[in-house]
């Protein structure tokens, strides 16, 4: 880890006295709105100035959130992201360059707001949040997210959720979220323990449109079903060995071809190349406008966290620009049983006369806890296991066997999974 | 295959297309003061390619606007500050033009009100009341659209004037138009050519739910005098009509399913929304001429068209939503919606010709997409006509109710409005801002309590109340530019001018103001 730079009042940089005047008006001031435990003076600048955030994701949101900390007095930032610039990126994502396409996104950003903003240090990582560990995480004071996926948010709130040592106060950290689609977004605020994290509110998520296989296969009626029917289908067949990539013209035009010919043998019209584009890369709309509410909201509630000026928002926003404006502010609820922030075991109801399979699809299928690739174990033996291959086949017969078999009524089953770095703990019960 | 400016648009393409950004890339606007939440807003223009902007800005860059601006360097320090936002504005780019003009805004309004004239829309950001309501006199009477925006501390407002905004794409979640309860004769005599008899259970299970309906509806009408199924116990025997139709060989009812929770689109009677009736009756579409809005010209061919061939409908806006089916049923009923559409659309085209005709214009003035929209979202348009700030500020009875009414709620946002009101009172008396500039804030409490009251007086609401904390919270933040806060207002703005500008999605009517500390905004008509 790198040392500290001593860093002064001013960001560093002597000659701008002056230059947080618009700030300081606040932290040098007590107010009737201020948080509990707000005190205005040098101390609370110094603080601001020097304690570290980190910024996870350098795209749209994350180009916004890295200027508006930077001018929000924040100077020692760092950035997580593990993409590279794409054409499609400029019309938003106002640090990068037609020359940037290609680079890192996390160090372009990193370097175009430092040489803006005198005094501001910025440390990029190019590279998957995963690849960093606890000691890594534990160096912030606060962590804001502007991601696009469902997977990356899970992984941060529950590495960050675990991390919390109640006897250990600088271990609690801030979350800070947020997330666009076309003129909609929201913003919202995970105290560790306190208010309610990622995953108490995942089943809020709205899914992917997901289209059935027997309308692909048979009785295809949008140009969408044509487009689903090449990618999914054909593309497999033709090419069983090679991955699919939205990205590379070449492969999106081979789909359109196909599934223009699919179209026209039933009559159906639409297909172009944006639309093959959009399903097969599920491409959610994006422009500067909608990133610049939710990540100012974000880096807001980063101020007033950090000095206290000000109570914090509480604790999720909603923001809907497509017929006039609109805002709902709410307290989200903690869930009691969240398997990651809730300390309680979910429970199951299964009828004992059911498989071990049976239990897994029931998992698989419950949307507040969206598991893939389930495995799991009791207290004395593991029921099924999905690696080492060894254990997997050891395993593998206990699927088809009843649960009565296998586990009592009332006991713990610990479930691993994939999508999740944690543990959750199960209670199953049984129907009769 | 597909260009290189398409693929850099793409993600904004998908919500206004093509049509949308040649509108935006027309677009030529005016920002007054280079201010912190000025140049956000333009940064969110110019990225998504707005034709072209002028800055117009007197000030010198000092060194506070280091903190809150990020189109200044310290290089720029002393130097013209419209020149120097523009520089690096224009690196966003490069299809954008950005040009800027030297002069106080203040003295610009004064001295040449014309100058105006040549932008699709002025941005005032930052402004004091007396030039505000000067420019809003010149744009409301030349008829260019008026955005004003103010950042204050944690909290900020933006108001719209323009003297009339109307909407054809305001882009529903979805357009549904089924004429279920009146087919058109093609769509009727489909359906009554539908042996469902003679058809296999695979067939069974993948008739449309909308034949289903049609058929359950005309069957219905036959033995109750040609209506609709209408109480309650009717509607639940409407629906135990369409259950009697499922066949016990047929696996799947997926199509049944959807017919039972469609039903209510049987029995609920195709009409035009009252206030589609009052933008077709508006007396902007009765006397046409050569300088009435294509907008108005196709209101009155529609009308035209509703009391002739539309037979009392709207032109049939000819989507089908997906729907459990087979193909070949499927994309035959598509094809019948979207014959019918295209005949009254060009029933409409033809009445908009002879308009134009009629009115000294080219027959092709206005575009067949245009047209084609209009028809596809009759049943969605949308007409705003914006209050003025002059009406807002010189009817203060009216203004004064209905600001009284809304701060009877302790928790409104609307007493930020009021305190920014009451703060620009101030600096018009003192020549600065309440706790701006000053070491000792407690001075500025007491002539700002005193402001509030002016102002409540002047509304006529002077049993309105302000809570002291309020006022103490507004004379902290001493007119502070905070970026978050400039950010944020510059995001919610330059998306009210991208809905304003592309003429597609629904903005603001009129006022929004955000608080910073809760975190929300609220609307106002003020
Ligand atoms: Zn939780």
């Amino acid at each position: 880890m790198s040392e500290n730079m001593p860093v002064q009042s001013n960001g560093g940089v002597a000659d701008l006295e002056g230059r947080w005047r618009d700030i300081y008006t606040y932290l040098e001031r007590p107010g009737p709105l201020a948080n509990d435990g707000f005190e205005p003076g040098d101390q609370v600048k110094e603080f601001l100035h020097t304690l570290k955030i980190l910024v996870i994701g350098a795209g749209g949101l994350g180009c916004e959130l890295l200027k508006d900390l930077a001018l929000m007095g924040f100077t020692d930032i760092h950035v997580i992201d593990m993409d590279t610039i794409d054409i499609s990126n400029l019309n938003r994502q106002f640090l990068f360059r037609a020359s940037d396409v290609g680079k890192p996104k996390a160090e372009v950003a990193a370097n175009f707001v430092m040489k803006r903003v005198p005094g501001v240090k910025i440390t990029p990582y190019f590279g998957k949040i995963q690849d960093k560990d606890e000691e890594y995480y534990n160096q912030f004071t606060i962590i804001i997210c502007g991601l696009d996926s469902v997977e990356a948010r899970r992984w941060i709130n529950a590495t960050v959720i675990t991390m919390f040592d109640e006897e250990d106060p600088e271990t609690f950290k801030p979350i800070i979220d947020g997330g666009t689609e076309g003129f909609k977004g929201q913003s919202r605020i995970i105290l560790p323990r306190m208010s309610a994290c990622y995953e108490c509110s995942l089943d809020m998520q709205t899914k992917p449109t997901t289209y059935p296989m027997c309308t692909i296969a048979n009785t295809p009626r949008l140009p969408e079903h044509c487009i689903e029917w090449a990618s999914v289908l054909e593309w497999a067949k033709e090419f069983p060995d090679k991955k699919l990539d939205g990205d590379d013209p070449e492969h999106i035009k081979w789909l359109l071809d196909k599934a223009s010919a699919r179209a026209k043998e039933f009559n159906i019209t639409g297909v172009t190349y944006t639309l093959t584009q959009g399903v097969v890369k599920n491409i959610i709309p994006a422009i500067a406008s909608t990133n610049a509410i939710v990540a100012a909201s974000c880096a807001n509630e980063a101020f007033k966290i950090a000095t206290n000026c000000a109570t914090a928002m509480n604790n999720y926003m909603m923001y809907v620009g497509d017929q006039g404006v609109y805002t709902y502010t709410f307290e989200l609820q903690k869930k009691e049983d969240c398997p990651v922030c809730g300390g309680k075991a979910i429970k199951v109801e299964i009828n004992p006369a059911h498989t071990l399979e049976d239990l897994m699809d029931l998992l698989m299928d419950r949307k507040d806890i969206q598991l893939k690739k389930p495995s799991l174990r009791t207290g004395t033996k593991s029921l099924y296991m999905r690696a080492p291959r060894m254990l997997e086949e050891a395993t593998r017969p206990n699927l088809g066997k009843q649960i009565r078999e296998l586990m009592e009524d009332g006991e713990e089953v610990t479930v691993t999974d994939e999508t999740l770095p944690i543990s959750i703990q199960m209670t199953v019960r049984f129907t009769e | 295959m597909i260009d290189r400016r398409t693929q850099k648009y793409d993600r904004q393409l998908r919500l206004w297309h093509a049509h949308g950004q040649s509108a935006l890339e027309n677009a030529n606007v005016c920002l007054l003061n280079g201010s912190a939440v000025g140049t956000e807003i333009l940064k969110n223009l110019i990225l998504p390619a707005i034709g072209s902007f002028t800055v117009v800005d007197g000030k010198a860059v000092e060194v506070a606007d280091l903190g809150n601006n990020f189109f200044l360097t310290q290089e720029c320090l002393g130097q013209s500050r419209a020149k120097c936002v523009t520089q690096l504005l224009n690196e966003l780019n490069e299809e954008v033009e950005g040009k800027f003009l030297e002069e106080d805004p203040t003295v610009l309004i004064e001295a040449n009100p014309s100058y105006f004239q040549q932008y699709s829309l002025i941005i005032a950001s930052q402004l004091p009341t007396s030039s505000l309501l000067r420019l809003a006199d010149i744009c409301w009477e030349t008829n260019i659209p008026l955005v004003i925006v103010r950042t204050y501390g944690l909290f900020g407002y933006a108001r719209i004037a323009v003297r009339e905004h109307h909407i054809v794409e305001t882009h529903p979640d979805q357009i549904v138009d089924l004429r279920l309860d009146c087919p058109f004769p093609v769509l009727r005599d489909m359906v009554q050519g539908y042996d469902i008899s003679q058809l296999d259970s695979m067939a069974y299970g993948h008739i449309p739910y909308i034949i289903l309906l049609l058929m359950c509806l005309e069957e219905w009408k036959s033995v109750h005098d040609g209506k609709l199924p209408l109480t309650s116990t009717e509607r639940s025997q409407f629906k135990d009509l369409i259950r009697s139709k499922q066949r016990e060989d047929v696996g799947e009812n997926q199509n049944f399913e959807e017919a039972l929770a469609a039903a209510y689109r049987a029995w609920t009677p195709t009409k035009i929304p009252s206030h589609i009736q009052d933008i077709l009756q508006d007396s902007a579409a009765d006397n046409i001429t050569e300088h009435t809005p294509t907008f108005w010209v196709i209101a009155r061919a529609v009308r035209d068209f509703v009391t002739n061939e539309g037979g009392g409908y709207l032109p049939l806006a000819g989507t089908v939503p997906d729907m459990h089916a087979d193909t070949e049923s499927y994309v035959k009923l598509q094809t019948i919606y979207r014959t019918k559409a295209r005949e009254d659309c060009a029933a409409v085209k033809e009445r908009v010709k002879s308009i134009l005709v009629s009115s000294g214009r080219s027959q092709d003035a206005v575009s067949e997409e245009e047209i084609e929209r209009f028809c596809k979202n009759a049943a969605y348009l949308k007409v705003i006509r914006y209050r003025s700030l002059k009406e807002e500020y010189e009817q203060c009875t009216l203004t004064g109710k209905k600001i009284g009414n809304w701060l009877s709620d302790p928790d409104d946002n609307i007493v930020f409005y009021v305190l920014v009101r009451a703060a620009d009172l101030f600096y018009e008396r003192m020549q600065r801002y309440p706790g701006a500039g000053i070491e000792n804030v407690d001075e500025d409490i007491s002539p700002m309590r005193q402001c509030v009251s002016e102002l409540l007086a002047q509304w006529d609401r002077p049993d309105a109340a302000v809570s002291d904390d309020l006022i103490l919270e507004i004379v902290r933040a001493g007119a502070s530019e905070l970026h978050t806060i400039a950010a944020l207002q510059g995001g919610i703005v330059s998306q009210e001018i991208i809905k304003l500008l592309t003429r597609q999605y629904v903005p603001l009517n009129n006022t929004v103001v955000f608080n910073g500390i809760k975190s929300g905004a609220s609307v106002y008509a003020l």
